[in-house]
């Protein structure tokens, strides 16, 4: 099997991991994001609906390997695409059936009692600025040192490697093939900021806010890490450059596996009081289990009944612009890049 | 003010959340822990957190400012302001004891006992 299409075959063995254990990524008395009673999951009927999510999703997760393999010889943008949507599609029509099920069949109501604290320095999650400036003088430093140093930058340098370790992508010594990595990193730098600000502002005062806020303020860190190794890409020696850049993703695995453990620690603690202005209970506020519509709530972001992290309130006009927003950002390094 | 005054809504309930809205500051603001000087969160901001529309919290804070509690500027939320109670007419008081008999009632049809109902009255009175 060629490189090319192991390459492709990886995500989807990635994410076919991932969704294995998402159901079990939750908090207590939520299952395929219906309300349940907190020991219904491991009940017979609780573990039979796992399982039947579980032998789906392994179907599912073979036919998108053999279409990769299939198809990514001859089309590498249709083999690596087409099954990934294919996969999730269907995963997400089998997560739709048995949020149903579970629902119809098991739900419990826990009533629609809200609260929230009157103190005001008590609404907003504090968001550290002066932790979040190091990464940005960590890039701008090494912007400055490449200045500093430009004369010793080979006209031509390596920046892609193939899976043999073979360099297959270059860039030369001008501006765009030398900043744009920083510039990239920098962007991504904001487009997390963003979203510690929007969600700091923009949702309620639960346990998950803290958890998202603190985790992304984190994971700044090792992003920065690997953009400014990135760009030191120009001095490095070619031999050593592309072990040194897989080396980066060490740091960044090693955290995103940190936070999530410890985001996972947090959430899955039953408190009924933990929040202190606890989000809607209601299922029906739930489309197919994974998209919140509810019109009479001016919340735009509401912590995810399933994962760690936010959704937004598709009832909300304002959640398809901060939405769009968010893309926008997300899309510019892809549009710098092709500017090229 | 107390670092940890709350205020909880039942969206189950008969009641509107509107009028629970104004009930819950109510007991905060005639029982002295929203004290004048005290800042209340914006409109926006306990909307978001109770689930309920702007509106419905912003009718809450303009019928507490027309009782004399609340002094309202525009973006800048709502202050608790020192009040001079009214002088309370008779027909305040009936009103009052009308609706204290058919709550008593209702409360003592549904089996709790008179001696607890009197004990909750004192309590409720000497909290506020």
């Amino acid at each position: 099997m060629k490189a090319n299409v192991l390459m492709l075959v990886w995500p989807v063995i990635l994410v076919a991991g991932i969704l294995y254990f998402m159901p079990l990524l939750t908090r207590p008395g939520i299952f395929f994001s219906a309300t349940v009673a907190p020991d219904f999951p491991r009940s017979s009927d609780g573990r039979r609906l796992l399982r039947s999510w579980r032998l789906q999703l392994l179907v599912w997760s073979v036919a998108a390997m053999v279409a990769t393999v299939l198809l990514a010889p001859g089309h590498p943008l249709l083999g690596g695409l087409v099954p990934m949507f294919v996969l999730l599609a269907a995963v997400g029509c089998a997560y739709w059936r048995n949020f149903r099920a579970v629902h119809a069949g098991y739900g419990v109501s826990r009533g629609e009692v809200r609260r929230t604290s009157l103190s005001p320095e008590q609404h907003r999650e504090s968001v550290r600025v002066a932790l979040m400036l190091p990464p940005f003088l960590a890039l701008g430093l090494t912007a400055w040192y490449l200045h500093l140093r430009w004369s010793e930058i080979p006209e031509r340098f390596p920046v892609h490697w193939g899976i043999d370790g073979q360099p297959n992508g270059w860039a030369t010594r001008d501006l765009h093939g030398v900043f744009a990595p920083l510039l990239m990193g920098a962007l991504l730098n904001v487009l997390l900021l963003v979203l510690v600000w929007v969600i700091a502002r923009l949702s309620r005062n639960t346990v998950m806010r803290y958890v998202t806020v603190r985790s992304l303020e984190v994971l700044l860190y090792p992003l920065t890490l690997t953009f400014v190794i990135i760009g030191l890409l120009p001095l490095m020696r070619p031999a050593n450059a592309a072990t040194i850049v897989l080396l980066t993703m060490v740091p960044m695995l090693l955290t995103i596996v940190g936070v999530l453990y410890w985001s996972y620690k947090r959430i899955s603690v039953p408190a009924p009081e933990a929040d202190a202005s606890p989000e809607p209970q209601r299922d029906g506020y739930w489309k197919a289990g994974m998209f919140y519509y509810n019109p009479s709530d001016p919340a735009i972001l509401v912590a995810k009944r399933v994962g760690i992290g936010y959704t937004f309130n598709f009832a909300n006009k304002m959640s398809w612009l901060v939405l769009a927003g968010i893309l926008l950002i997300a899309l510019l390094p892809v549009l710098v890049l092709r500017a090229k | 003010m107390s670092d940890n005054l709350t205020l909880r809504i039942d969206l189950d309930s008969e009641v509107p959340s509107y009028r629970q809205i104004v009930d819950g500051l109510r007991v905060l603001l005639v029982n002295g822990k929203l004290a004048p000087g005290s800042e209340l969160p914006s409109v926006r901001r306990i909307a978001m957190d109770l689930g309920v529309h702007f509106n419905t919290v912003a009718e809450a804070y303009r019928t507490l400012a027309v009782e004399g509690w609340l002094d309202l500027r525009h973006g800048r939320g709502a202050t608790v302001v020192q009040r001079d109670p009214p002088a309370a007419t008779g027909e305040q008081l009936e009103q009052f004891r009308g609706r204290l008999r058919t709550l008593t009632a209702e409360t003592l049809a549904k089996g709790v006992p008179a001696a607890k109902v009197r004990a909750v009255l004192r309590a409720a009175v000497e909290e506020l």
